[in-house]
């Protein structure tokens, strides 16, 4: 295979599957307009640029139905995956040839000896790479009793639990990322963040149908940024492309139940 | 809404090319200067954004020149307005990219 095709089939991996088809048959024509014109050397050169536009289609292709993300958008298979790889994770801890040798410590003590400075480091770095603030959520005449509402905290304490379980006995079993696991709580952290950030606070179903609003060049009394909705129609939320003084972080809006017809 | 947007000058030059009659990525890429990795992107964010609008060209007329059939780009009624006002913004758009120089669109 020649290398200017080699690099446009890599490059289509990043790309949407239902695109994927139609994404590269373009790609693949205009090379051949490419080889005519410039010949080999231009060919590779052109065919580098494959991975910005197929990033670019992925991050703003809608959800596929199957893809990972719509598969996690129920709270409910949310936690049921993370508790799933959890049980995997403690499974091979213990199985592990080191946790039954004579003489080393118990799988307990090993946990704690191995994931306590890991998790403080995270804690410590995570502040730099992403925001902790999990937006505003205004109460009004439509905002749900509190339990409702404490079960979005309660949701995120039980991601954060099963990412600490995971990630511990994922260190005792796998020697190899020991001395990186700090790094790695750090990204599941983050990834619990975001993924809190982006869920219907009544419902915690995923949030759909990003819609993006205004213009940089048109800031005045007006905000620019993304919105998305519930698809139960539970509310909206505001988020700003640069923190304002009227938008300092997200913002959710609960909507009355009369909305309720146009959503279901 | 279409006529009020304002394009960046990159975005800008892609729509006089394609309106100048470089219907295909390679062509305004060629036009343009731009690279490759600029221009797919910035096509799709005008597709997106309803300013162009791609199609396919008939595989036989494709075979009849002996060459892969290519999608092609248009511009939308909301791109030509996009475009008008980017010119005013723009005023070397149009000495940059004429429509006069397309031989083969």
């Amino acid at each position: 295979m020649r290398v200017d095709l080699a690099i446009l089939r890599a490059a289509a991996v990043l790309a949407p599957c239902r695109q994927r088809a139609e994404w590269l048959g373009e790609w693949r024509s205009e090379l051949w307009y490419v080889r005519q014109s410039r010949g080999g050397s231009g060919a590779t050169a052109f065919c580098l640029g494959a991975f910005k536009d197929a990033l670019w289609l992925r991050r703003n292709a809608p959800h596929e139905e199957g893809s990972a993300v719509s598969r996690l958008e129920s709270p409910v298979k949310c936690v049921l995956f993370l508790a799933l790889l959890g049980a995997v994770s403690l499974w091979l801890a213990i199985r592990a040839p080191y946790t039954r040798v004579e003489g080393e410590p118990p799988l307990g003590e090993l946990l704690i000896r191995l994931n306590l400075h890991a998790l403080l480091i995270s804690v410590l770095v995570l502040p730099a790479i992403t925001s902790l603030r999990l937006g505003e959520y205004p109460e009004n005449s439509h905002s749900p009793p509190l339990p409702t509402r404490l079960r979005r905290w309660f949701f995120f304490a039980i991601k954060i639990a099963l990412i600490i379980q995971i990630l511990s006995c994922a260190a005792v079993s796998l020697k190899l990322i020991q001395p990186y696991v700090w790094a790695v709580y750090l990204l599941a952290f983050r990834w619990a963040l975001i993924d809190q950030r982006q869920r219907c606070p009544v419902c915690l179903r995923l949030l759909t149908n990003p819609t993006r609003i205004g213009g940089a060049s048109q800031t005045f009394l007006e905000w620019y940024g993304i919105e998305l909705m519930c698809a139960k129609g539970h509310g909206l939320l505001y988020v700003p492309e640069i923190p304002t003084s009227c938008y300092s972080t997200q913002r959710w809006l609960y909507l009355d139940p009369s909305w309720n017809g146009l959503f279901s | 809404m279409a006529v009020e947007s304002k394009l960046s000058h990159t975005a800008a030059m892609i729509l006089q090319a394609i309106h100048a009659g470089y219907g295909y990525g390679f062509s305004v890429m060629e036009v343009t200067g731009l690279p490759s990795g600029t221009v797919y992107p910035a096509l799709r964010r005008l597709e997106q954004s309803d300013l162009v609008r791609s199609q396919w060209e008939r595989q036989s007329a494709a075979d009849a020149e002996l060459r892969p059939s290519r999608k092609n780009y248009k511009l939308t009624r909301s791109g030509r307005a996009t475009l008008d006002a980017s010119q005013k913004r723009y005023p070397l758009l149009v000495k940059l990219i004429p429509s006069s120089e397309v031989e083969n669109a």
